[in-house]
Parts: structure tokens; C-alpha cells; sequence
């Protein structure tokens, strides 16, 4: 039997941790995401037997994250936009000693303190890198509550399958919001001996030791080269978007997460007045999905980006793109989420009526 | 750059400390008689407004710059002290006060508060201390006590909390006071001897958040028990507290103890003699740690103060004698000068 609740973005995030068999938790205060840390240690304790700890602050969450990642175990963090930043050092660490573990951003406006308010401005930091030297995450861009549920148990999949740092980029909006999500079932929390982990040295190999130094320079581009082959196959295998209507559209709206779905809206209201209009959603944005976009290219005659931020994903776009169509772009920042209607408006002026 | 207040004399009242905005704090809430206080003093230095700046982190006590009628800065979680530390040695000549919390700078800030201390930074600390973060609605903080039920620990918290004037002084604060939200007189005077202070000065202020920890600090300060729960330390003076002053610290050996003065065999002469200098520090930290003894009362006042040279000056005087002894810098020269490198 299905199993529905109604939930906010930021307990389903919780909930689907639990029931991932998630073994530790690690977190820090800081609005709009606190309900994740406080679900948690109500919940998780008695049902699991998963650990919740608040640390003194997002450096040393992402450092107790470093750790517990190295015991081969399914650990967790999220935070948003300023506590993010203050993990991205130790993000590049377990980048580069490849270790697994799921992040999650509820991203509000900034820079700076910012504001409370749902935000898109974390793009650039989730997808180019964040911290220093060449790095990626995997970053899945949920757009429902649903999507924070199945997000969780795809993360914790992705993560260890490519030993890789995988993070969830949503935003404030998401995460206060109620909705119906089904649930899937409570997984066991198993744990196997992973051969890279630090679980003793057993005779068949050499000890494992965990670092990301590497004081000759052929070494460390050595690391780096067999990093940037795993981040190759993983854009080949694990690149994820949605299209909505975009089979005979003329124009398409390009949006990820929450924006994605207001840009639906106005594909709705655009097709009302005859304006034959598309979504394309990338739910990966990194694996970005540049193919796919670029196919659909092809076969429309402009593209609107529309985000909550000064533009970035919009960069991706017109790579993808490669200059083949207008991409023109449409943007709301420091906390303002677009209304359809002004979606709409701003494909209209910028290709119906305008000068496209 | 000098690095003396100009205090030439300015007549300013509380109301010139007011920044006009709304004060947005809970009803109820102890910042309310923190910010009243800090307005009270601020006009009985007689330092410009302009000389004066307040620098805080994240969380509800960081409002506090926004509500008074001076510089401010709102900075970032936890680095108050180190932002201060900027201005401070920048601007040697400012006022430079912190306005902070537990959450904010016994937790995520902890770092830069025991360097700051350290390093002797003149800055003026004021740490609202009431053992919970509010401004996130609620988690417990590093001054928290065990078993703390909160919104992260519902079933208890499981560590210790920080003793914040114990921390202080051995991280090598030159000033350790420590006041209450609800005796303003008092916390008016711990005010005037922090701004009169050179050198970092602590004063923790323990403070009631009416929202997410209320009455945390009854059993001390509260009505009933504050006569038997508060001692008052004052300079060269026995340590007596209690109704019409008739009970007495007594140190015997390291170990504090209660006596009764009115038992026909006690007096005030028994009693241990406050030393805010005291040159012993062990006796500094006996004083914080009472808390830790529920039979001792809980020492309000000046823990120590002491006289060394501070970070911002050291650091003026070190400039002013390698400038000195090796002449005002010369760019050219440095620019023809031997440490260059021919790349092949
Ligand atoms: S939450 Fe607590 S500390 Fe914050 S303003 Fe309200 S009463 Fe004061």
C-alpha cells in the first residue's frame, strides 16, 4: 500500500534520510533549514538508531562528514546558502580523497547574510565547484516535495556508486513548502566493509589511508586526471532533465528546481494565446544535460533561461546551445520568486513581439 | 595613528545612543535591559559617538548594533571578534564594542574569541549569555546544561556546556566580569569598567530568552533566590552575601566554602578578600568555576582585571620602531633591490 504524507520540503529531506538507512547526520542551525536538524533528532534516535549531531558550526559539520564518510558509512549534512559556504574547504577535501556523502542546500537570497527568502544564487558555487581546484559535485535539482524524497535515496545511490560528494540543491521556498509525498519504505541500515574505507587492514591489500596531498605535481595530475574521467562517465550515465511539451513548441523556458514549475505555469498561459511554448528542466545540473538541450536546439527558435538569480545555469544553456538560437534570460533575485504571468510577459518581449 | 580616545568633553544623553529604529526583540526579552544599560553609560564616558563602533555576528543579541546611535557593523556568524580585531587595529583610536551571544561566539566563534583574548586585543566583549540559540527558534548552545531539552535535543543534550568566564580567563582576557539582565544598576557598572578597561574585556551578561529558555537563570537570579544565590565581588573587600550580608566565602585552601557569620564563631575577617588583580590566576578560575558547586553562591562583578600591553598598541609600537631603525620604506629601492628571480 502507498504510503502519503503531507510534508514540508525540509522534513521530507529528513524523513527520506531515515529511510534511506542513513547512519549519521551532522548539522548546524541556520534559517530556512533548522526543521531538518530538529526532525531528526525527534525521529531518527528511536527508529533507526541513526546518529544527529549539532555541531558547533558548518566547518566542523562538514568535517564530522569528512570523517564518518571515511568509515564507510551513509552520512548526511545540509545547511543553506552562508553555512554552505563555510563547508566548501572541506567539501574539495572529501572531493578529492573521494569519499561519498550527501549534501544538501536550501539556498536563500545573498550574498552576504542575505536574506531568508528562496534563492537560485548557490548555482555557480553547487555546479563550477565551490571550493578550490578541479572538482565536481553531483547535484540533483528536486523541483517537488516528491522530488526531496526521491532525491535522498538517489543522492545516498550516486554517492557511493561513484565514491563522489553528491549534493542537493533546492531552495528556501522548497523547503518550507507543504506537500502530498509518498513514502518509500524504511531500508535496513546494513553496513558492508567497503575496501576503501577505514575498517582495518585485512591481509589482501595495503592499508588504506585516506589524504588528498600529494606533493609531486605528476602525481597530483594523475588524481586530477582520474577524477575528471569518473566526472566524464558520470555525465555520460547520470544525466537527468525533464521536458514538458516540448514536442511541436516554438519556444522553450529553460528553469531548474522550484522555477521550473512556474515556468510550466506560463507555458500553460502562453499556450492559451496561441504561443506554442516548452519547459526543459534539467534535474541533474551537474551531470548539466548539454546533448539533450542542444537537440532541442535545434528544433526551436528561442530560448528563454529564467532563474532565481542574475544568471547562471543560463551560462550552461548557451554552451549547450553554441550560439545556434537566441537564449535570452530572465532573472529575480535576493529572496523574489517570478510569477508565471511575469515569465510570460518576458517571452513575449523578448521573442513573440520583440525582436526575434 | 593615535591611540588615545579623544574624550574632549562631549555632553550627550542615552537618547543620542538610540538609533531611532525599531527595536525588534521579543516582549520580555533581557536584551531590552542590556541595550537600556549600554544607552545609560555610553553618555558618562564622554567619548564622541563617531569614536564609538558596535560589531556583531548572527543571532538575536546581533541585532544590537542596528538599535544604537553609533557606527555599527553587522558581520558575520561567529567573527565578530575577528572583525572587531580589523577595525581595532586599523582605527587604534575607536571605541570598538562587541555585542554578541553564546551561540555566536562560544560555538561557531569560539576561535576567534580565545585568539582575541589572547592576543589582548582592546576590544570591549559583551556576551549575552542565555544558553540557547533564539534567533533559529530554539536548538541548544555550548552553554546549554546537560540534559537541556530543546528543538535539536529532544531528549536531552549529552555534552558539557563552556563555563564562558573560565574560558576567558584562560584564554588570557585582561578583564572577566560577569553581570545580570535583571540588576541594571550593577550591570551599569560592569559596563563602565569594561569601556574604562584596556585591553580585551569580557562581560558575560547572563540573559533570559522569554521565547525558547525561560527562567534559566532563576534559580539565581530570580526574586526568591537571588539574596542567597548572588555574590557580589568587590575589590579588596570580604566575599559576603546573603540576607544583611550574614553569610561569607571562605577559602580553604583551594576549596571555597560557605560560612555562617551570625555562628558566634565566623566573622567577616575569615572571609576571602576579593583581589581583582590578584596575581595568582588559580584564584581567578576558583571564582568562575563556583558555578560548578550548586552549594556555592554565584560570583556577579569584576573576576579580574589585569594591565598588559594590548595587541593594537604592540603592534602600533612595532611599526613605529622598525620604521625608526630602518628608515620610511623606498619603493624603488625595493624594486632594484637583489631579491629578484630570471625565470629560464
Ligand atoms: S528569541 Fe529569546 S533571545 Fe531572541 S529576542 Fe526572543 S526572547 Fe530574546
Amino acid at each position: 500500500m502507498k504510503e502519503l504524507k503531507l510534508m514540508k520540503g525540509n522534513e521530507a529531506l529528513a524523513e527520506a534520510a531515515i529511510r534511506c538507512g542513513c547512519d549519521a547526520y551532522f548539522g548546524y542551525p541556520i534559517t530556512p533549514q533548522s526543521e531538518v536538524l530538529e526532525y531528526l533528532s525527534m525521529e531518527a534516535h528511536s527508529r533507526t538508531g541513526m546518529l544527529v549531531l549539532q555541531a558547533e558550526s558548518e566547518v566542523a559539520a562538514i568535517n564530522m562528514i569528512y570523517g564518518a564518510a571515511g568509515t564507510g558509512k551513509k552520512v548526511m549534512t545540509t545547511s543553506s546558502s552562508p553555512g554552505i559556504s563555510l563547508m566548501q574547504e572541506g567539501i574539495s577535501y572529501i572531493a578529492c580523497a573521494e569519499l561519498p556523502c550527501v549534501l544538501a542546500n536550501v539556498v536563500r537570497g545573498g550574498p552576504g547574510l542575505g536574506t531568508i527568502q528562496p534563492s537560485q544564487g548557490d548555482y555557480f558555487q553547487a555546479v563550477k565547484g565551490g571550493g578550490h581546484g578541479d572538482y565536481k559535485l553531483i547535484v540533483l535539482a528536486p523541483s517537488t516535495v516528491q522530488e526531496m524524497v526521491d532525491f535522498v535515496k538517489l543522492a545516498f545511490n550516486l554517492a557511493f556508486k561513484w565514491r563522489n560528494p553528491v549534493m542537493i540543491l533546492t531552495d528556501g521556498a522548497l523547503g518550507q513548502m507543504m506537500e502530498k509525498v509518498e513514502l518509500f519504505p524504511q531500508e535496513e541500515r546494513t553496513f558492508e566493509p567497503l575496501p576503501w574505507a577505514t575498517t582495518g587492514k585485512p591481509k589482501s591489500r595495503e592499508r588504506n589511508f585516506i589524504t588528498s596531498l600529494h606533493m609531486q605535481a605528476d602525481a597530483m595530475e594523475e588524481i586530477n586526471r582520474h577524477l575528471q574521467a569518473k566526472y566524464k562517465k558520470i555525465e555520460e550515465e547520470e544525466t537527468m532533465f525533464e521536458e514538458y511539451m516540448c514536442d511541436d513548441a516554438e519556444y522553450i523556458l529553460t528553469a531548474y528546481g522550484l522555477v521550473a514549475r512556474i515556468c510550466q505555469k506560463a507555458a500553460q498561459l502562453a499556450r492559451e494565446k496561441g504561443i506554442k511554448v516548452g519547459v526543459f528542466r534539467p534535474k541533474t545540473v551537474f551531470p548539466f544535460p548539454t546533448g539533450q538541450l542542444a537537440k532541442l536546439a535545434g528544433k526551436v527558435k528561442g530560448i528563454l533561461d529564467v532563474e532565481m538569480n542574475a544568471g547562471q545555469m543560463v551560462e550552461d544553456v548557451r554552451l549547450a546551445v553554441n550560439g545556434k538560437i537566441p537564449v535570452e534570460f530572465h532573472g529575480r533575485m535576493g529572496g523574489v520568486i517570478p510569477s508565471p504571468e511575469e515569465v510570460l510577459h518576458k517571452l513575449e518581449e523578448k521573442f513573440v513581439g520583440g525582436k526575434a | 595613528m593615535s591611540n588615545t580616545i579623544d574624550t574632549t568633553q562631549v555632553k550627550l544623553t542615552p537618547k543620542d545612543f538610540a538609533s531611532g529604529q525599531d527595536v525588534r526583540w521579543c516582549p520580555g526579552c533581557g536584551d531590552y535591559s542590556i541595550l537600556a544599560q549600554v544607552q545609560r553609560v555610553l553618555p558618562e564616558l564622554g567619548i564622541p559617538k563617531e569614536q564609538i563602533i558596535w560589531i556583531s555576528g548572527i543571532g538575536c543579541s546581533s541585532r544590537f548594533p542596528y538599535y544604537m546611535g553609533t557606527y555599527g557593523f553587522h558581520t558575520i556568524h561567529g567573527r565578530a571578534a575577528a572583525i572587531a580585531t580589523g577595525v581595532k587595529v586599523s582605527r587604534p583610536e575607536l571605541s570598538v564594542w562587541v555585542a554578541t551571544g553564546d551561540g555566536d561566539m562560544m560555538s561557531i566563534g569560539g576561535n576567534h574569541f580565545i585568539h582575541t583574548c589572547r592576543k589582548n586585543v582592546d576590544l570591549k566583549i559583551l556576551l549575552f549569555n542565555n544558553r540557547i540559540y533564539g534567533l533559529t527558534k530554539g536548538q541548544y548552545s555550548p552553554t546549554s546544561e546537560v540534559g537541556l531539552i530543546s528543538k535539536s535535543t529532544p531528549y536531552g543534550s549529552v555534552d558539557y556546556p563552556f563555563n564562558p568566564l573560565s574560558l576567558a580567563l584562560g584564554s588570557g582576557a585582561t578583564f572577566v566580569a560577569r553581570a545580570a539582565d535583571n540588576d541594571p544598576k550593577h550591570m551599569q557598572e560592569m559596563i563602565k569598567r569594561a569601556a574604562e578597561h584596556k585591553g580585551t574585556a569580557f562581560l558575560e551578561i547572563l540573559q533570559n530568552c522569554v521565547i525558547f529558555n525561560d527562567g534559566a537563570y532563576d534559580a539565581i537570579t530570580g526574586k526568591e533566590n537571588r539574596t542567597d544565590k548572588m555574590l557580589y565581588l568587590k575589590h579588596n573587600q570580604p566575599m559576603t552575601f546573603g540576607k544583611d550580608n550574614s553569610k561569607g566565602i571562605k577559602l580553604d585552601g583551594f576549596k571555597p566554602v560557605v560560612i555562617d557569620l551570625n555562628d558566634g564563631v565566623h566573622s567577616a575577617n575569615d572571609c576571602w578578600i576579593h583581589d581583582e588583580t590578584d596575581h595568582d590566576a588559580a584564584r581567578s578560575f576558583i571564582l568562575a568555576h563556583m558555578t560548578d558547586h550548586p552549594e556555592l553562591p554565584v560570583p556577579f562583578g569584576v573576576v579580574r582585571q589585569e594591565y598588559k600591553t594590548t595587541y593594537d598598541q604592540a603592534v602600533s609600537n612595532q611599526i613605529a620602531a622598525v620604521t625608526e631603525k630602518r628608515g620610511k620604506g623606498d619603493l624603488q629601492k625595493i624594486l632594484r633591490g637583489g631579491n629578484t628571480w630570471e625565470i629560464a
